[in-house]
């Protein structure tokens, strides 16, 4: 074994991940569609059909709907858009944008959650579906960075 | 192995250990930058949830008492408009001693009094407590307009706040209306109006003609004759009335 060999395990340990790229347009595809729906439910004036009791309505319409006056619903449909974007192109800055993206919509997911469980008091089984459609995004999106090889 | 050999070796070995460093540092920065990215993120987050915490309004409670709600209320004025007898309250919605007046006095009163038509009661929103007040007074005169002055007084003082701390919100307003039946888009855009405001001078005009300079003053009135003070603060109102009804 020559040492030229020896010494290139990084290089040769970092192929590329299509799997993943695929998988994150999968999931924020879908957490599109649950925006995009929660967004026509909100315009609409209607009530979001609800596993939960009545939880999604009293989440929707409860005064935490809207953040700064933007309805959080499309305010998910943005970010999901705009994953869907940096998806388009498969370089460091693209990848590090899926991750950053994908990192901030997490934690107002996150602080949404906290919301439903802890203001409202209320369950909206459509806004957990968006985050953990967003969570698997940020593990997707982070892990292909983190394995991205280095040219 | 010839020398050609051997120095390919060599740069082969060292442009190996060169992009394994680059590779190394460009993993580095990469964590780096998605460490930055989680902290900034939980600081949002965690900044998000305090001021979330903190600015909730505190929850509203149903009113103290159900008394104004059951009787007849007319621009304002509760019980039979054609009663002989006018109570006349000077009130602020800031004041603390009102709210405690509106639980010990006005039960018995709109029980003896208003309800066997004895009597009727009105109420002058004087607000010079601060801001709150007066955005509590203008409110209220949309209330009013929707026949729901008592109740929302009611329902106000059970779930009023640390004077001036700015409490009185659209917000707050909202939850008070709604426990209140209150259509609160209604009494809002009236309380923008001039109709608001002149019953702001009005209650600041009455008060100064009868030299009501706390709260809160009940006066009496009967029929179109002369005002005059019943009793300043929270007690003494019902021995007051009853005194000067059987004189």
């Amino acid at each position: 074994m020559s040492r030229a060999a020896a010494v290139t395990p990084v290089a040769a340990a970092s192929p590329r991940r299509p799997g993943l790229r695929a998988a994150t347009l999968v999931v924020a595809l879908i957490g599109l569609g649950i925006a995009t729906y929660l967004t026509i439910v909100h315009y609409t004036g209607g009530a979001p059909v609800c596993a939960i009791a009545h939880g999604c309505e009293t989440v929707q319409k409860s005064k935490y709907a809207e953040f700064l006056g933007i309805p959080v619903a499309v305010l998910g449909l943005v970010g999901y858009v705009a994953i869907l974007a940096s998806l388009l192109r498969d370089d460091e800055t693209s990848r590090t944008a899926t991750a950053f993206i994908a990192i901030a919509g997490l934690a107002f997911s996150g602080y949404l959650t906290y919301l439903e469980l802890f203001t409202i008091h209320a369950i909206c089984i459509w806004c957990v579906g968006s985050a953990i459609c967003m969570l698997l995004v940020t593990v997707l999106s982070v892990t292909r960075l983190l394995r991205a090889p280095v040219h | 192995m010839t020398k050609r050999e051997m120095r390919d070796e060599r740069r082969a070995a060292r442009q190996a250990a060169e992009r394994a460093e680059l590779a190394k540092s460009t993993q580095r920065k990469r964590l780096a930058r998605l460490g930055g990215a989680f902290v900034v993120a939980a600081v949002a987050i965690v900044i998000a949830v305090v001021a979330t915490s903190s600015g909730d309004p505190k929850p509203v409670a149903k009113a103290a008492t159900a008394s104004t709600t059951s009787v007849q209320e007319s621009n304002g004025v509760l019980g039979d408009p054609n009663a002989k007898y006018t109570v006349t309250e000077y009130l602020d919605f800031q004041c603390p001693i009102c709210k405690e007046a509106a639980a010990s006095e006005l039960p018995t009163l709109i029980k003896n009094y208003v309800d066997t038509g004895k009597v009727k009661l009105q109420a002058r929103t004087l607000h010079f407590l601060g801001d709150d007040s007066t955005t509590a007074a203008k409110f209220a005169a949309g209330a009013q307009a929707q026949g729901k002055f008592w109740p929302f007084l009611e329902t106000f003082y059970a779930n009023q706040g640390e004077e001036n701390s700015g409490y009185v919100t659209d917000d707050f307003l909202k939850d008070i209306a709604t426990n209140s039946g209150v259509d609160y888009d209604k009494a809002k855009a009236f309380a923008k109006t001039s109709g608001a405001q002149q019953a702001l001078d009005t209650a600041d005009s009455d008060a100064s003609a009868i030299g009501a300079d706390s709260t809160p003053t009940f006066t009496l009135k009967r029929g179109d004759g002369k005002e005059t003070v019943l009793t300043v603060g929270p007690t003494g109102l019902i021995d007051a009335l009853n005194s000067a009804l059987s004189a």
